[in-house]
């Protein structure tokens, strides 16, 4: 291990990280814009000078200052894991800095706005973003820390107590996340860099807490009390709209994101699983919400038939299902790219068909509107409702029924992938050829999992039409397709957690950068291209490509080299 | 060493084999036979179509012509995992384990066909015959050395309990004392029963351990005698035991 790059850093005393910490503070205190913006002051107190207030500092400012403290204090400690700490905090303070710097350049009209203009003077920008450099710079070389590893064991009451409190900690991190920035629109004009920036500092505060091997302590243990774990995780999901997060508007933007996190997890099958790259998925979520559209009763439906909501759903993801084996078959016959092609070649069928109204189905560029909402159990679905006295805003079932089925395909993934079809799935990833020689039946083992992937995608888009009323083939573009399957690589391959995150992030991009919809592409790509050199096993790893890091770092027990055997 | 008498019905029967890939004819002509309880080899050099023969036999590639007869009955026309069913394992040229998977998951794809009750013993078993492998079970394949991966590789192969387990050059690339551990192996599975067809470069270590042996040449099978008896044939010492 690199003990040249640690020598003489293990001091107590790190003069550059503790001026990167000062300067992150500094930073924080200073002046950001060197005049108040027409849409309002951005950020809030921009203009604000040394010192006037350093108790009024608020948002994106206020996270500069905590993380310049925590890096403080923490430069003084003997912290086990700490140069992964300061690092992290370090990359949490240059992308909020770079965020804002940026965004105060391009909508200030120029360097003007963060230097000096009219007599005024702002230079906040430049001693957080050095305040961060030089943090990350002077532990650039943490990761041969090891990563510290907590070992002592709790009783059942401390372990729940903690879990319930990480999970809490988890919803209300959510719910912040997802309001950050507000609504956007004219109430909230700066939504997009407030999102991002935020978006910076709470990679930067988990990137902290996991250098800490707090994050890694906490998931072993929720493995432990697996059970109690998964409950826990959906009453924390339940609870989301008694959250800042709880009225209509982000009821919404949940249950869209619900429904993707749900078909990146069937996608999550196909690919990370048994390791056939779809580039066509999306159409079978749309033929999922075509089906259950025709089935609803719209006026536009072609069948003009009105079945109830569970049975459209099964119906659904039955006929996503059978397309799945219709496009499945021919991985039979084609392997790695051609399968590509293939079903990049359906996704397209699919669209230009639903495009053209095929047999009075799809509405064509009409769409299928006006699909009624789902009634269950003499609830109306659109309605807001009051639990025992708790109001709940509209859309909360929707929500709700989302949170179900994001469960239900969790459930449905985690059985399979530990299942005797799972193995087969990742034999045949691995390598096909010797998995065939293992005995599994290579092409039925494919086809399965195409079946499973559209059915599960087919549900999700029975739902999507009845909660976004609207049946369009916009809605199924190759764009999607993409998107979905880059949830599942950025998330991390093979795991739920990891298209859930992915899926979150790709979604509700999009819905917070709306100002910056040009660049929205580009954005995208950067952050994919980053995060695959950077980061190539996904923001969470399947447990084998963890191993295969943390290889590196621990030493194994000696091999006998069979020379000496 | 047994010089046992060619009798009997045989395991495995291959006769007049001929595989192509496309225009390439890999296999010409090969026949042979094993005889239930033996250790059988086949040697002959680079690109003979050792390999071929045994992807042949297990189902992996489909013969342009010939006949291949497990008990008797002809297993060309079936589908690979029908052969294993049958009791046909194949531990592949270069071990080809999952690398990323731990060693008891590995072992636990080698009994993918099988649905009884007795997997978890043979998974006892197997770290009984390489405590190596027992001690690191929760390892990953990858990370071991390449004696110990081919001890996971005849391990896993063994997981189907195979009647008649191919070994394609389990010495590639080992010292020659693991070499000698690994045909200790195979000496030590032929006397719990298992019939073995092996498959080496390393032909003065084949037909040491082997009680009959084939010479495969230019993809056919030419000369054949008892390990004992082509380890003295003139022919055999010239072209591959490396005298001159
Ligand atoms: N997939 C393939 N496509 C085309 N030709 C192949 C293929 N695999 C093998 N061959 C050719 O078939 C012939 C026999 O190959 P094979 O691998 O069976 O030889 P081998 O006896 O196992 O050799 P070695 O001892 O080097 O492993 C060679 O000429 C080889 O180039
Ligand atoms: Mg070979």
């Amino acid at each position: 291990m690199s003990e040249v790059s640690t020598a003489g850093r293990t001091g107590l005393f790190r003069p550059l990280s503790t001026a990167g910490a000062v300067a992150t503070v500094l930073g924080a205190l200073l002046p950001w814009a060197t005049f108040v913006f027409n849409e309002g002051p951005y950020p809030a107190k921009a203009t604000l000078q040394f010192f006037d207030a350093p108790f009024a500092l608020s948002g994106f400012r206020l996270h500069l200052m905590l993380f310049g403290l925590a890096a403080l204090v923490v430069g003084f400690t003997r912290l086990p894991g700490r140069g992964r700490v300061l690092r992290a905090l370090g990359w949490g303070v240059l992308a909020v800095s770079a965020v804002n710097t940026v965004f105060l350049i391009s909508n200030g009209g120029g360097f003007g706005a963060v230097s000096a203009s009219d007599g005024a003077f702002a230079f906040g920008c430049y001693v957080g973003l050095a305040g961060g450099a030089l943090l990350v710079a002077d532990n650039w070389h943490a990761s041969a820390e090891p990563l510290p590893r907590w070992k002592f064991s709790l009783p059942l009451w401390a372990a729940w107590l903690v879990l319930l409190v990480s999970f809490g900690a988890v919803l209300l991190l959510v719910a912040a996340t997802l309001t950050a920035g507000g609504l956007g629109g004219a109430a909230d004009p700066y939504a997009g860099p407030v999102f991002l920036s935020f978006l910076g500092a709470a990679g930067g505060l988990l990137g902290g807490l996991h250098g800490t091997g707090l994050l890694s302590w906490i998931g072993e243990l929720s493995e432990k009390h697996r059970l109690f774990s998964v409950l826990v995780l959906l009453l924390c999901a339940l609870g989301l709209p008694l959250t800042s997060a709880g009225n209509e508007y982000w009821m919404t933007v949940a249950a869209n994101i619900g429904v993707y996190a749900a078909t990146a997890i069937g996608l999550n099958i196909v690919v990370g699983l048994a390791g056939l790259l779809d580039l066509g998925y999306v159409a079978f979520m749309g033929i999922g919400a075509f089906v259950a559209a025709n089935l609803s009763g719209a006026a536009a439906s072609a069948l003009g038939i009105h079945v109830p909501f569970l049975l459209a759903a099964v119906i659904a993801a039955v006929i996503a299902g059978i397309f799945g084996v219709i496009v499945g078959s021919p991985t039979l016959r084609v392997r790695g790219d051609y399968l590509a092609i293939v079903t990049l070649a359906f996704g397209e069928i699919f669209r230009r068909a639903a495009q053209n109204n095929i047999g009075g189905l799809t509405g064509g560029a009409n769409a299928i509107p006006n699909i009624p909402q789902v009634e269950l159990f003499g609830l109306e679905f659109n309605n807001p409702v009051t639990i025992g006295g708790l109001q709940l805003p509209g859309g909360v079932l929707y929500y709700f029924l989302i949170v179900l089925l994001v469960a239900l395909t969790m459930v449905a993934f985690g059985n399979l992938k530990n299942s005797r079809i799972g193995r087969a799935w990742i034999a045949i990833r691995e390598d096909e050829d010797v998995a065939r020689a293992m005995g599994i039946r290579t092409g039925k083992a494919k086809i399965l999992a195409f079946l499973t992937g559209a059915t599960l995608a087919g549900l999700a888009g029975a739902v999507f039409a009845h909660k976004t009323a609207t049946v369009s083939y916009e809605s199924f573009q190759f764009l999607e397709s993409v998107t979905l399957l880059a949830a599942v690589i950025l998330g991390g391959m093979g795991t739920i957690p990891g298209a859930v995150l992915g899926a979150a992030l790709l979604f509700v991009l999009p819905e917070k950068l709306r100002e910056f919809s040009d660049y929205r592409l580009l954005l995208f790509g950067l952050a994919l291209v980053l995060i695959m050199r950077f980061r190539p096993q996904g923001l969470v790893p399947d447990r084998h490509r963890r191993a295969e890091l943390v290889a590196e770092d621990v030493e194994l027990p000696a091999a006998p080299k069979e020379a000496t055997a | 060493m047994s010089d046992t008498v060619q009798t009997g019905k045989p395991l495995l029967e291959v006769r007049d084999l001929c595989v192509a890939y496309g225009a390439i004819e890999a296999v010409r002509s090969v026949s042979f036979t094993v005889q239930a309880g033996q250790i059988v080899s086949l040697i002959g050099s680079n690109g003979a179509g050792k390999t071929t023969t045994l992807r042949t036999i297990s189902g992996l590639l489909r013969p342009r012509s010939g006949q291949i007869l497990f008990e008797g009955r002809p297993i060309h026309t079936q589908p690979a995992h029908a052969i294993l069913g049958m009791g046909v394992a194949h531990c592949p040229e270069g071990r080809r384990l999952f690398p990323k998977m731990t060693v008891e998951e590995n072992l636990l794809l080698g009994a993918y066909t099988r649905k009884d009750e007795g997997i978890a013993e043979d998974v006892e078993r197997v770290y009984d015959l390489f405590p190596v492998l027992g001690e690191r079970r929760g390892n990953k394949a990858g990370l071991f050395s390449g004696g110990e991966q081919q001890m996971l590789a005849i391990g896993r192969a063994m997981m189907s309990r195979p009647r008649l387990l191919m070994l394609d050059e389990p010495s590639m690339g080992l010292s020659p004392i693991m070499t000698q551990r690994i045909f200790d192996t195979i000496r030590d599975l032929q006397r719990l029963g298992t019939t073995v067809l092996l498959v080496e470069q390393n032909a003065l270590a084949a037909l040491a351990q082997s009680d009959y042996a084939h010479v495969v040449d230019l993809g056919r099978t030419t000369i054949e005698g008892t390990g004992h008896d082509l380890l003295a044939d003139q022919r055999v010492r010239d072209a591959y035991l490396g005298e001159n």
